[in-house]
């Protein structure tokens, strides 16, 4: 019944294979399209590098393609094949079942190919299915025990489709390539426009790439969205939206009704807040330093300076964690009892050692070598002509930057900060151990709060199946987040191009 | 080529000796670092006259220009020997405030650079920063004052409130002039303030320096003979970082002293 010996040649080895035969076909089109070149006075319409190109182009793309059309089509096709030969009784129950027992064949017509030959030989349609399983966990795969007599046939099928559509997909693919160099070598001549097609080619990558980013945004978008309709259905938008209270009960599954309170106003709050904080201290230290590295400082100050704060930007934000957990908050803590010893008499600290002011303050330590890396590149790419124009009317230094470069750099320099505002928003670890996780809504920065990111963290962690709100919520959240991040965005651009002075 | 500039020459205003000095030099020495880029100019520049600075590039007429009202002072590796007197005050004294000296001694630059402001704005920048007016009326009247004085305000009167990048690379120009003039400088000093522009607005911005002359020293830096011809009262010849002769503009085209001279003005090089 099998169709043959499994074919060893894995898609890596294919790739590989098309590859060389792409590179053969450039070497052979090279030296063709040099050896036109000698007679009579033959000018070449293109260099023969760009012929080169065009064979290999011509080997690879194409087969290429259906490699990757063949390895996402065969496993449909096999699968429908497969299911369409299930028991009425199976096909009548619910997906799941179907899924499940699909999942069973799968891996039994797989490890058939893994069994040697003469093991292979015993299994024939009418084995039962113990025999099968015993020989297969022999070889170390395990097979559920839901396993039935009539999947044994279903698998051998399967398995022997599986290799024939292996053995079809490298000779279709192999064809292909060698079908693409010929068909390009045979048209190479001096008149050929290889390196116009050359660049139509790369012009067409390059709009893949680009659109690859895009594909996914929205991709993410969607795979969002879907979760996000799903949470909505069980939990109403208002409760959501306006719920002042965050405390999602992690029920036992089943029990109804006591989902808990799912408000996102704390969460909203504790992120805006700790991000305030955060940017408020980050922002006139960055610039200031900026401006100084920019400005001010002569080129070995720059040259030490500027890596030094690049390091910073590197450090990982769990560490700054670190930082916040052991280092700045109970110093924090400590200063405030002193605070109030000194006021009161009575040593009792009013800021607690996770607090929004901890996190904001370790969080500011994080973004300023940003902001500063950022808007220096900025500020230096404003013209020297400007400062030449404004120093030789007799302006100072400051008022120079003041009045010419700073609002010259204005445009970059917010985009800079929003860039700046986006990791505010989208941190996670320094809030978890420097303000806690618990949900508050309070106004007092020296009180533990807690971001968006964290619950999101805290709600996917858990134990629970995908399809209980406790989970879901996570996405209404990443949905929300995403949605802040985007109208940043847009208000970013909108403010950039309502005060963007050209300077070209 | 020599005709023309012979032809040009005569048309050009005869030099006045009596003028007194506004600026002197005296073995002016300026380094970039290792290298140095001008050996010892002495150089006496009169009052309301243009002063022309030629020579090849690299010549290191700009570098002296930039002495004038210590530019150079934004360069790091720059280092200036030798003494500036503006007025018999040496400008390299550390009593003189660099501020105060660039008000007196204004620049123009070679390539237009108004600042990303509108048209008004560039030229209230200079008044601003120094409080010269004290009103709105006062300084409405220090712009519009140096937009005519620059020969701009017929084409901009409508439009003060756009951009000044929006203008052409003429307008600019005489933008950047108006610019300098709104803070009442004693002299201009303008870096080759033609060559980026076509014939016609360079026609129109010498107009404007001629006209200027009668209340401001100018000195001008330019690649262009026929200009210097055309301007200036006086001209300097540099030549690798020396002074190789200066003298009345009509004697330097028609008579120089010297060979370098002579084969610059001649085309034989630079």
């Amino acid at each position: 019944m099998s169709f043959g010996e499994s074919l060893s040649v894995s898609t890596f080895t294919i790739i590989l294979i098309v590859i060389a035969i792409g590179l053969v076909g450039a070497v052979l089109a090279y030296r063709r399209a040099r050896g036109l070149v000698g007679r009579d006075g033959v000018k070449l319409h293109s260099r023969p590098t760009y012929h080169a190109s065009f064979v290999a182009c011509w080997g690879m793309i194409p087969s290429l393609l259906v490699l990757a059309v063949w390895l996402i089509a065969a496993p449909i096709v096999i699968s429908a094949d497969v299911r369409g030969n299930f028991p009425e009784g199976v096909l009548a129950q619910s997906d799941l079942t179907e899924d499940l027992a699909y999942g069973i064949v799968e891996s039994m017509g797989s490890g058939l190919r893994v069994l040697p030959e003469d093991e292979r030989a015993r299994v024939t349609e009418a084995t039962p299915v113990e025999d099968v399983a015993d020989l297969l966990r022999n070889r170390g795969i395990p097979i559920a025990s839901a396993a039935a007599d009539w999947m044994v046939p279903l698998a051998i099928q399967l398995n022997s489709m599986q290799i024939w559509s292996q053995w079809a997909m490298t000779a279709a693919v192999l064809l292909v390539a060698l079908a693409g160099v010929a068909l390009a070598y045979r048209r190479i001549a001096p008149r050929l426009r290889a390196r116009n097609n050359v660049e139509r080619i790369v012009t067409g990558a390059l709009i893949a790439a680009s659109s690859i980013a895009i594909m996914t945004t929205v991709g993410i978008v969607f795979s969002m969205l879907f979760e996000t309709i799903d949470f909505f259905s069980r939990i109403s938008p208002a409760e959501f939206f306006f719920g002042t209270v965050w405390e999602p009960r992690f029920s036992s599954a089943g029990s109804t009704g006591s989902a808990g309170s799912f408000g996102f106003i704390p969460l909203l709050a504790g992120t805006l807040y700790i991000g305030a904080v955060a940017m408020i201290i980050a922002v006139p230290i960055g610039l200031f330093a900026a401006i100084y590295m920019a400005e001010y400082a002569d080129n070995r100050t720059r040259s030490i300076v500027k890596p030094l704060l690049e390091v910073l930007a590197g450090i990982p934000t769990i560490v700054y964690g670190f930082f916040a957990l052991v280092t700045v908050g109970p110093f924090l803590r400590d200063l405030s009892a002193e605070i109030s010893g000194l006021v009161t008499g009575n040593y009792a600290s009013f800021i607690e050692a996770q607090s929004v002011l901890t996190a904001g303050l370790v969080m500011a330590i994080m973004l300023i070598p940003f902001v500063s890396s950022l808007s220096d590149d900025i500020i230096t790419s404003v013209p020297q002509s400007l400062r030449d124009g404004s120093l030789g009317l007799g302006a100072t230094r400051s008022e120079t930057i003041k009045r010419v470069i700073l609002p010259a750099a204005l445009p970059g320099i917010v985009s800079a900060l929003l860039l700046t505002a986006s990791r505010a928003i989208g941190e996670t670890m320094i809030v978890v151990l420097a303000a806690g996780v618990a949900a508050n809504l309070t106004l007092n920065p020296f009180e533990p709060m807690t971001t968006i990111t964290v619950k999101i963290v805290a709600q996917l962690t858990g134990d629970l199946e995908f399809n209980s709100p406790q989970t879901l919520v996570a996405f209404a959240l990443g949905m929300t987040l995403f949605v802040i991040t985007l109208c940043l965005n847009i208000y970013a651009l909108y403010i950039v191009r309502k005060y963007k002075e050209q300077y070209e | 080529m020599m005709e023309n500039i012979q032809a040009t020459l005569y048309k050009g205003p005869a030099v006045e000796a009596s003028r007194p000095i506004k600026m002197s030099s005296k073995d002016v020495t300026v380094h970039y670092g290792q290298k140095q880029a001008l050996n010892g100019i002495t150089l006496d520049i009169p009052e309301r006259q243009v002063t022309a600075l030629i020579g090849p590039s690299g010549c290191g007429k700009s570098t002296y220009l930039r002495c004038l009202n210590r530019m150079n002072d934004t360069i790091d590796i720059a280092r200036v020997g030798g003494e500036i007197l503006l007025d018999g005050e040496d400008i390299y004294d550390p009593d003189i405030d660099v501020v105060e000296l660039r008000a007196r001694v204004g620049m123009v630059f070679q390539k237009p650079n108004p600042f990303p402001k509108s048209i008004y704005e560039n030229v209230s920048y200079g008044p601003k920063i120094h409080g010269l007016a004290h009103s709105r009326q006062e300084m409405d009247e220090i712009v519009h004052t140096s937009l005519r004085k620059a020969g701009l305000w017929r084409e901009v009167h409508d439009r003060l409130d756009e951009p000044g990048t929006g203008l052409s690379g003429g307008q600019q120009q005489r933008l950047c002039i108006a610019r300098a003039i709104a803070v009442s400088p004693e002299v201009i000093l303008m870096d080759e303030p033609c060559s980026a522009l076509d014939p016609i607005a360079t026609a129109t911005v010498e107009e404007l320096i001629d006209e200027l002359r009668e209340n401001y020293t100018i000195v001008i830096v330019t690649h262009s003979m026929q200009q210097a011809a055309r301007v200036s009262q006086l001209t300097a010849m540099f030549h690798l970082g020396d002074l190789a002769e200066v003298g009345p503009t009509e004697k330097m085209f028609s008579n120089p002293d010297d060979k370098r001279t002579q084969d610059y003005i001649t085309g034989r090089f630079g």
